[in-house]
């Protein structure tokens, strides 16, 4: 069964079972998405998700309708549908317990890359999308969650373009010095691969556990910079026979986010 | 106040007394018919040049009626405010329209990123959140706004933002500069002659995109008897005296859906992907905007009633959206 999961399974699994119940998520789009709501039908039925387009605890129709993030099944049956000044506002206030993102790069100190590749800002080796929603729920949210591919490139030692802060420079509060709100920041970062969390003096990414089948050492050798590792490491869990069946049954039967096994 | 960081990014700022000015003199309080067609009120109200902005979104109750007029009309220079944007943006740069964009969320689909990388568009760096703490600061007639996002990252760096010591708590703090786009796009569920409008469901900032911009144009799926507004206001978004021009614009959102009217064409969705992605965005024009001559033409010849009923069958969540 484990080798049929997708990375993207793994992803989701691993992201969905850090949701506690009854806290509040600021969820980006994607895969962050289907995470709550798997997280919403195991183990936290009353996580409230929160969009940046001001819905407020929606409980999502499923299957699963990528795009409409803001249309009618992924809104369905809100408590409140408000604005994106009102929702940062909230956020920035200090009412979102979680925020979760996808990134594209992201260095030791969990400061995220969307924007651009390349030396020179105006003339990108390769350009992105840019923030979207992004700075404000990694600036605002108590608990940041990245989602991420499990791959060299995106773990540098130094991203090209900070989009969303991390631990900035990793000295000790470097984010409170540059105005953040205080005690926020990334706190956990999910692979197809590992569990990483952050060292509390250093702020250096940690490698808090692996996918069941790996060693340490071969998740580390995918990464472009050497994490700090934790005295133990946690063995995680592949996705479980109840995780992929909400996953391909309920959630995403058409296979837009969770992707293809490698047989099919 | 000091100034203790200054991004480097171009940034629209106008006076809040020329606002305040143009306000007095441009927005008319008189309760007059405002319905025009779509050619006539982007003719009247978008020049080249603008800066413009659109709420919600393009898989969500966006005006892509205005934008494919806007493209049919030939603007050019367009200074575009991609918040929360998904396809208008690319649309408006692959047919030329803009130049420029700052950046919340760019748009999906390689093309635009191309044209940053061949330095064909300017971009400045901004976030969803922070432009639309803009229109709010434009929509309240002050020069700026303060928040707490932005704060150690390279997007202040290259957006137009400075860092200051909060002159009362003593902490860094950001202020973004207002912004009064010339021109502000909205499609709504429903608006009556004069302007006043109803939008159901979430939204970006559809009342401080209306508040803040000079002109703006309303295009609507319904429209409703002044009577009906007098007798539910709290359903009001917008007051008629912000807008400029209604667009009577069935299916408006089109290829996007309209929360509890008609749901997003996602087969559509995919031609224009494929076609993004074989960079064949001239031939999507063409269809879709250069060969034909309005909105209705378009519905009629290129998407077609079984379609469009089929829209309206598969948007059966009604509640919340009345």
């Amino acid at each position: 069964m484990t080798k049929d999961d997708t990375e993207a399974e793994v992803m989701i699994a691993l992201c969905a079972r850090l949701l506690e119940d009854q806290k509040t998520a600021f969820i980006g789009f994607g895969m962050p998405q289907v995470a709550a709501i798997l997280a919403q039908r195991i183990q936290a039925p009353q996580l409230v998700q929160v969009f940046e387009f001001g819905a407020i605890g929606p409980t999502p129709l499923t299957p699963f309708v990528r795009n409409t993030m803001g249309g009618p099944s992924n809104c369905y049956r809100s408590i409140a549908w408000t604005s994106m000044n009102q929702i940062f506002a909230q956020a920035q206030i200090g009412l979102m317990d979680y925020g979760v993102l996808g990134a594209t790069q992201i260095d030791i100190y969990g400061n995220v890359n969307s924007t651009m590749l390349g030396e020179d800002y105006q003339r990108p080796k390769k350009r992105f999308p840019g923030s979207g929603g992004a700075n404000e729920v990694a600036s605002y949210c108590w608990k940041t969650v990245i989602i991420m591919m499990h791959e060299k490139r995106r773990f540098v030692p130094r991203v090209d373009f900070v989009t969303s802060p991390g631990y900035l420079d990793g000295m000790p509060g470097a984010r409170e010095r540059a105005g953040l709100p205080a005690d926020t920041g990334p706190w956990r970062v999910v692979t197809s691969k590992a569990l990483f969390g952050f060292d509390e003096d250093s702020k250096k990414m940690t490698l808090l556990g692996v996918l069941r089948g790996l060693a340490p050492e071969q998740v580390v050798a995918e990464m472009d910079f050497k994490p700090l590792v934790a005295r133990r490491v946690e063995e995680l869990p592949p996705p479980t026979e109840q995780e992929l069946r909400i996953l391909r049954e309920e959630i995403d039967p058409a296979r837009t986010i969770i992707g293809r096994t490698a047989k099919a | 106040m000091d100034v203790l960081e200054s991004g480097v990014g171009e940034f629209r700022f106008t006076d809040p007394d020329e606002v305040r000015s143009w306000m007095r003199t441009h927005k008319g309080r008189e309760f007059v018919d405002k319905t025009v067609s779509e050619a006539e009120a982007v003719g009247r109200f978008v020049a080249d040049g603008d800066y413009v902005s659109f709420d919600f979104s393009s898989f969500t109750r966006g005006p892509l009626v205005l934008i494919r007029e806007i493209i049919r009309q030939g603007r050019r220079d367009l200074w575009y405010c991609a918040k929360f944007t998904l396809m208008e943006s690319t649309l408006l740069a692959a047919a030329g329209a803009c130049s420029r964009i700052d950046v919340g969320f760019m748009g999906l689909g390689d093309t635009l990123n191309r044209a940053v990388e061949e330095g064909k568009i300017k971009v400045s760096e901004w976030t969803n959140g922070t432009l639309t703490l803009r229109h709010l600061a434009g929509a309240m007639g002050v020069p700026f706004l303060p928040t707490r996002a932005l704060l150690g990252t390279d997007t202040l760096k290259y957006s137009g933002a400075k860092v200051v010591k909060d002159p009362f708590g003593g902490k860094p703090i950001a202020l973004v500069p207002a912004v009064n786009p010339d021109v502000g796009l909205i499609h709504v569920h429903q608006a009556d002659v004069y302007g006043n409008a109803r939008c159901f469901g979430p939204g970006v900032s559809p009342l401080e995109t209306a508040a803040a911009s000079k002109k703006v144009i309303i295009s609507t799926d319904e429209i409703i008897d002044h009577d009906d507004i007098r007798k539910d206001p709290a359903k009001t978004t917008i007051p008629y005296y912000m807008v400029d021009a209604v667009v009577y614009a069935p299916f408006g959102a089109y290829p996007g859906g309209l929360p509890g009217v008609y749901e997003m064409d996602f087969e559509h969705f995919a031609g224009y992907y494929a076609q993004e992605r074989q960079g064949n965005l001239k031939a999507y024009l063409d269809k879709y905007v250069y060969s034909v001559g309005s909105h209705l033409e378009m519905l009629e010849q290129r998407v077609g009633l079984a379609r469009l009923n089929d829209l309206r069958r598969r948007a059966t969540v009604k509640e919340g959206y009345r």
